[in-house]
């Protein structure tokens, strides 16, 4: 019993951690051939990895040892993020019993004020805008994730992602209920703004509109490609979440070596993910930066309404 | 909770939704559109209510809506959109503004009046032990809160229009009210915008306090 938990600890965190670049790179590749471009290999991500811990690591005069060393801590975290959450397993593994929903979201944004701490001490002009964006916005997207956890929650009666998990899968009409469907609604938008997609934010280091690679903006070598490995993991995480906990919690199985299996459904579930995303990144245009605001409050409102509206009613 | 009343919430929730888009929108045409929108949903609760309790009013209140709300006041008021870019579009419309403002004054006075006087009123029927007067409550507020944010007369007329959809959802929802006066409210409606579309073309944004004047 110790043994399998084991393996289905290893095996949640390998899937993370490694599969994390994969799913950055199958979205770059398939938004190419969307836009009619060849594209960069599924792979590219691996190899940007590769080639950047090769390279020199240039640390400014200006900074100080929260640069050099958060990227490692934000890479930990979200390494325990990738435990407690039910991102491949449906059930408890090690470590799970750390931290519940609500602790999980103060963990992510744990690593989002160590990134903003370490973009604050690099000195850079640049990474301290981008700094200013990403907490002029963070009050209303942190607002929606709380509430959004707080709608599981009460839907569930517990704190529980993985009793959650289990809950809709028992209850299906739960799936369509009015707190279920615009939670999953706000997170998704949220989903789209923490990782940086297009409607509030364009990849590519394009100062006018840059938030989150503004904040990496004075990194390079081994500290890029660590930073750049956990933002592939962050989106894996939230992306996982929204996939097993909101949009489609049914497929993953727990029992003898049916985990194994959980590994293609889990490409299946990430490959319709990536197409909605695609598909959002390809027919919308990028909003202006002080729209952003206006986004997050429509992710805002339907969150804190409607679960209020479902606390009334029910 | 059936899966009936699920759908029931779920359109009833869109209603909201369709509201929050006329609070947050700057082009009068999209605003008159997006009320054609909300009254074909309202329409819809109709219709599934009528089925289910195999009553003929809602079906004939179905299909009023739909013409009288759905087709002629979105006429009406769309012809008398002119083409000056002032009137047809409404500028500094700050949305995530009007949207929080919106969601606090909605949930107070929505959640004040429910719980004072309503918490006593059970809905009978299909919706039977289910709190779903929240939601006309909540676009009865939307639309004063419309009125009350906005400037363009036509603005305060779809507000206007918006409560009235409120009281219909209401009306649905609570119990049925008789055909007639449920026929003669709309034709008032009805009346009041043709009335005030032409208003409209005298008067064409409101500013504070001035009726107040001297």
């Amino acid at each position: 019993m110790l043994l399998h938990t084991l393996e289905e600890t290893v095996s949640q965190y390998l899937f993370v951690v490694l599969f994390a670049p994969l799913f950055a790179g199958i979205l770059a590749n398939l938004k190419a051939r969307v836009e009619s471009r060849k594209g960069p290999s599924i792979l590219q991500p691996y190899y940007d990895i590769a080639k950047l811990i090769r390279k020199e690591t240039v640390i400014p005069r200006a900074s100080g040892n929260i640069f050099k060393y958060s990227p490692y801590l934000i890479f930990g975290i979200y390494s325990l993020i990738a435990l407690i959450i039910p991102v491949l397993i449906p059930d408890p593994v090690f470590f799970t019993a750390s931290a519940d929903f609500l602790g999980g979201a103060i963990l992510f944004s744990l690593a989002a004020f160590v990134k903003m701490l370490s973009a604050m001490d690099s000195g850079n002009s640049y990474s301290v805008m981008g700094v200013s964006r990403a907490m002029s916005f963070n009050f209303l997207s942190e607002g929606t994730l709380i509430t959004v956890f707080f709608a599981v929650s009460l839907m569930t009666g517990t704190n529980s992602p993985y009793v959650t998990n289990h809950f809709l899968i028992a209850n299906g009409i739960s799936v369509v209920s009015l707190d279920h469907v615009f939670s999953t609604l706000a997170f998704a938008m949220l989903f789209l703004y923490e990782t940086g997609k297009i409607p509030v934010e364009s990849s590519g280091l394009m100062e006018l509109g840059m938030i989150d690679e503004g904040l990496v903006y004075e990194y390079s070598g081994k500290l890029l490609a660590i930073s750049k490995w956990s933002s592939y993991m962050k989106q894996c995480l939230l992306g996982s979440v929204l996939l097993n906990v909101f949009l489609v919690p049914w497929g993953l199985y727990s029992t003898g070596y049916a985990f194994l299996m959980d590994f293609p459904v889990m490409l299946a579930k990430w490959i319709f993910l990536i197409t909605v995303v695609v598909i959002v990144e390809t027919t919308l245009a990028k909003l202006r930066l002080f729209r952003i605001m206006d986004y997050l409050a429509v992710a805002f409102t339907f969150s804190i309404l409607f679960l209020i509206f479902s606390e009334v009613t029910l | 909770m059936t899966l009936i009343q699920t759908g029931i919430y779920l359109i009833a929730a869109l209603v909201t939704i369709v509201a929050f888009y006329i609070q947050g929108e700057e082009f009068i045409r999209s605003m008159v559109r997006a009320q054609v929108v909300q009254s074909v949903l309202i329409a819809a609760i109709s219709f599934i209510i009528g089925i289910i309790e195999a009553s003929v009013d809602f079906f004939i209140l179905g299909v009023l809506i739909i013409i009288l709300r759905g087709f002629l006041i979105s006429y009406f008021l769309e012809r008398r959109i002119p083409g000056k870019s002032s009137i047809k579009y409404e500028p500094n419309v700050n949305l995530a503004y009007y949207f929080l403002l919106d969601l606090v004054f909605i949930v107070i006075s929505v959640f004040i009046i429910f719980y004072v006087v309503f918490s006593s009123f059970r809905v009978s029927g299909v919706l039977a032990g289910t709190e779903v007067l929240v939601f006309p409550l909540a676009l009865f507020f939307q639309g004063l809160f419309l009125i009350a944010s906005r400037k363009s007369t036509f603005t305060q007329i779809i507000g206007y229009v918006e409560e009235e959809n409120g009281l219909v959802l209401f009306a649905i929802f609570l119990l049925p009210v008789p055909l007639i006066i449920e026929a003669s409210v709309f034709l008032d409606v009805l009346a009041l915008v043709v009335i005030t579309s032409i208003v409209v073309v005298e008067k064409q944004t409101h500013e504070k306090m001035e009726e107040l004047k001297g």
